[in-house]
């Protein structure tokens, strides 16, 4: 390797090692100052401290944190499941099935993904004040569950799965449900881990909905609580971070397990 | 460990089953409150309610915490559908923004004249939740202004407490410049996002944005005009004067951190967050906040604060507006407890003679700090903060490089009003 390349590697190195710093630092930010006093964190420290449990006790005491994370929990789980199980069939039958209007209709939901959900909050709120479903889970599972992005995201997909595995299927005698199901669906796990850590997040950090329909304490999700805890006139940064850092784990594990899938989903892998 | 996945699978599908469809039934004679800040709002509240239990025992006081930003969202959101299901039947509201709730949805708040003595409030307070004839607020905590100064560092720089008292911003950015120099603590922190300083300086002088009619009030307002050049003043002297911070928690860090020597702009809000350094005990003193240097600029003014407003969609209207007829604007031992428990400052006139108001606090080095607020509180000008402060703020935060860079301040004023102008359109 000749000196200029040499240099210019290691620059790239340096490069990438600083971005990989800040990128990071954030979130070491938070594991500190977790562990800090709320004036400690205020005044900038960096090294870890011995607040852990005092700030640990402080939200318990404040936050009822067992529901906190039984509501979150059951909105990102059911959500998760539906959204995917309903947008993959979607997006699976746009691919495969003939239509006439197929495609004019789906470029009809790829135009309603430019509308903004400010436009569409209080119509919405309305629908399901109407339907008598505010403060419940429904009013936060249902308008989520049929994803245009990811009916997109798996239409595409779809389009690297080999038709000739579908004709096999149906020479053996599968029907279109057995194929989906015991065909399309292994072979597309790695677009179906992407399509599961996409929506996760999505729903465990959902804010603005779940705000405005969710109307008592018991129904409050993680992303609330962390947000009301910041909200206060001395608010106690120590039992923030706490929160956030329990806000922020669940999607973090969910990635790390799924990483090798939803990179191999990303980049279009079937198998 | 199987059982154990099993059994709490089972109670996780069983109790989403039940939350799924079904809205929780709201109780017989349940008052549901919303407000921010569970420490100081939900502690006060909490205990205005234990105290309602022996008015009236049947009556349930419900608390949901929301963050301020949230709270209003909510609020909005619901008053645009028109749909009441949800909605408090109590809800705090943040004096600068009541005016704008209060007219921008008319009929949705219960006027509360006829069932509070608004007498009993600081008249600067009962104005914000004013319109027409009607008041609509229970006022609550106020912003009265003070001028919190470490008195170890101004000592060392030769300035004690009578040097502070009822001065002009001029003469504090003659002694901030002078206790830079000579500690090398900056007397100021200065966020360059925050339009606070500048509607406490103003009000200060009974001026405000709009006039009482609500029209723009800026171009030939001489109390704006000389806050603008106060203001430019300061920017203009730099790091010889002030620390630049960006955010809440830098801007109290500046001080709890002892960077910073005084906390000039600030309501009496933020006494906990200055004795949240425990270490810095018997360091602080307050003093009245400067005034302008014109003529009816007085050394007191307001910085935030908030009041309890009652929803006319509420089905627990009587009980609502007895629960702060009875608690709120009747129990003056009340006023004490939440100023000792949570340092809530209250504007309800009679808790001034009780007993907290007239303690000795050894944060402040044994001043009678409440005492002061107190005489402070009654001076403030009664401004009429109208509906669009917000937009105006937005236009002075647009024009402070220029006041920094120490433009034409006729200019800044014709630029800060045609863009607060074109925003209110």
């Amino acid at each position: 390797m000749s000196p200029v390349s040499r240099i210019l590697r290691s620059a790239t190195y340096l490069g990438l090692g600083l971005a990989a710093l800040i990128s990071v630092f954030p979130f070491y930010w938070m594991l500190v100052s977790m562990t800090n006093s709320a004036v400690e964190v205020a005044n900038g420290k960096l090294t870890f401290g011995d607040q852990l449990i005092a700030n640990f006790q402080s939200l318990l005491t404040e936050v009822d944190m067992v529901r906190v994370l039984f509501n979150s929990t059951v909105i990102t789980l059911f959500g998760t499941i539906l959204t995917v199980a309903l947008s993959s069939a979607a997006g699976y039958g746009f691919e495969i099935f003939r239509s006439r209007f197929k495609d004019h209709l789906f470029s009809l939901l790829l135009l309603m993904l430019s509308i903004p959900f400010g436009a569409m909050m209080i119509p919405l709120f309305v629908m399901f004040a109407k339907a008598g479903l505010l403060n419940s889970f429904a009013a936060i599972l249902l308008p989520g569950i049929a994803s245009i992005f990811i009916v997109f995201y798996f239409r595409q997909a779809t389009k690297a799965f080999p038709h000739e595995l579908r004709d096999a299927a149906r020479i053996d005698g599968l029907n279109e449900l057995q194929i989906f199901l015991r065909i399309y669906l292994p072979v597309m796990r790695s677009t179906y881990a992407a399509a599961t850590v996409i929506v996760f997040m999505a729903n465990w950090n959902a804010y603005l909905w779940p705000l405005i329909v969710l109307q008592t304490n018991d129904m409050k999700t993680i992303t609330l609580v962390v947000s009301s805890l910041v909200s206060a006139y001395n608010p106690n940064y120590g039992v923030v971070s706490v929160a956030a850092v329990i806000a922020t784990l669940p999607t973090c594990l969910v990635f790390f397990i799924l990483q090798r899938s939803f990179v191999e989903g990303l980049t279009g892998g079937v198998k | 460990m199987a059982s154990k996945t099993k059994t709490f699978t089972r109670a996780l599908f069983a109790a989403t089953a039940i939350h799924l469809f079904a809205a929780p039934a709201v109780l017989a004679g349940e008052v549901t409150v919303w407000f921010w800040d569970t420490k100081f709002n939900g502690a006060a509240m909490q205990e205005a309610a234990n105290r309602y239990k022996a008015v009236a025992p049947d009556t349930t006081i419900t608390l949901v915490d929301l963050a301020k930003a949230d709270l209003e969202t909510k609020l909005q959101t619901q008053f645009a559908s028109g749909v009441t299901d949800g909605l408090p039947d109590i809800v705090l509201i943040d004096d600068l923004r009541a005016q704008l709730y209060l007219q921008s949805f008319t009929g949705s708040f219960e006027p509360l004249n006829g069932a509070i003595d608004h007498s009993q409030f600081a008249p600067y307070k009962v104005a914000v939740a004013t319109v027409g004839e009607n008041i609509y607020s229970l006022p609550f905590d106020s912003g009265v202004a003070g001028f919190y100064y470490r008195s170890d560092i101004l000592a060392e720089a030769g300035y004690a407490a009578a040097d502070m008292t009822d001065i002009t911003w001029d003469r504090f950015i003659e002694i901030g410049i002078d206790v830079k120099a000579k500690t090398g603590h900056p007397l100021l922190s200065i966020d360059m996002a925050n339009a606070a300083p500048f509607r406490m300086m103003l009000q200060s002088a009974g001026s405000w944005y709009f006039t009482p009619e609500g029209e723009l009030n800026l171009v030939g307002n001489a109390a704006f005009k000389k806050a603008i050049e106060t203001y430019s003043k300061m920017l203009q002297a730099g790091d010889t004067l002030w620390k630049p911070v960006s955010g809440w928690a830098e801007y109290t860090g500046a001080f709890t951190g002892g960077e910073v020597a005084a906390v000039p702009m600030t309501g009496v809000w933020i006494t906990g967050t200055v004795k949240s350094a425990a270490d810095q005990a018997g360091k602080w003193a307050v003093a009245p906040v400067p005034r302008l240097d014109i003529e009816g600029s007085v050394n007191a003014t307001n910085h935030g604060g908030s009041s309890w407003y009652v929803l006319s969609s509420s089905a627990e209207k009587t009980e609502a507006i007895d629960f702060l007829a009875q608690v709120w604007a009747k129990d003056a031992d009340f006023y004490q407890k939440i100023l000792v428990d949570q340092g809530a400052f209250a504007t309800f006139l009679p808790a001034r003679e009780g007993a907290a108001y007239s303690s000795a606090d050894d944060f402040f080095g044994g001043q009678t700090v409440w005492k002061d607020f107190s005489t402070w509180v009654q001076q403030i000008r009664p401004v009429n903060y109208g509906i669009f402060a917000g937009e105006v703020d937005a236009a002075i935060l647009a024009q402070l490089p220029a006041m920094a860079a120490g433009e034409n301040v006729d200019t800044i004023i014709e630029n800060i009003a045609a863009q607060a102008k074109s925003a209110m359109q």
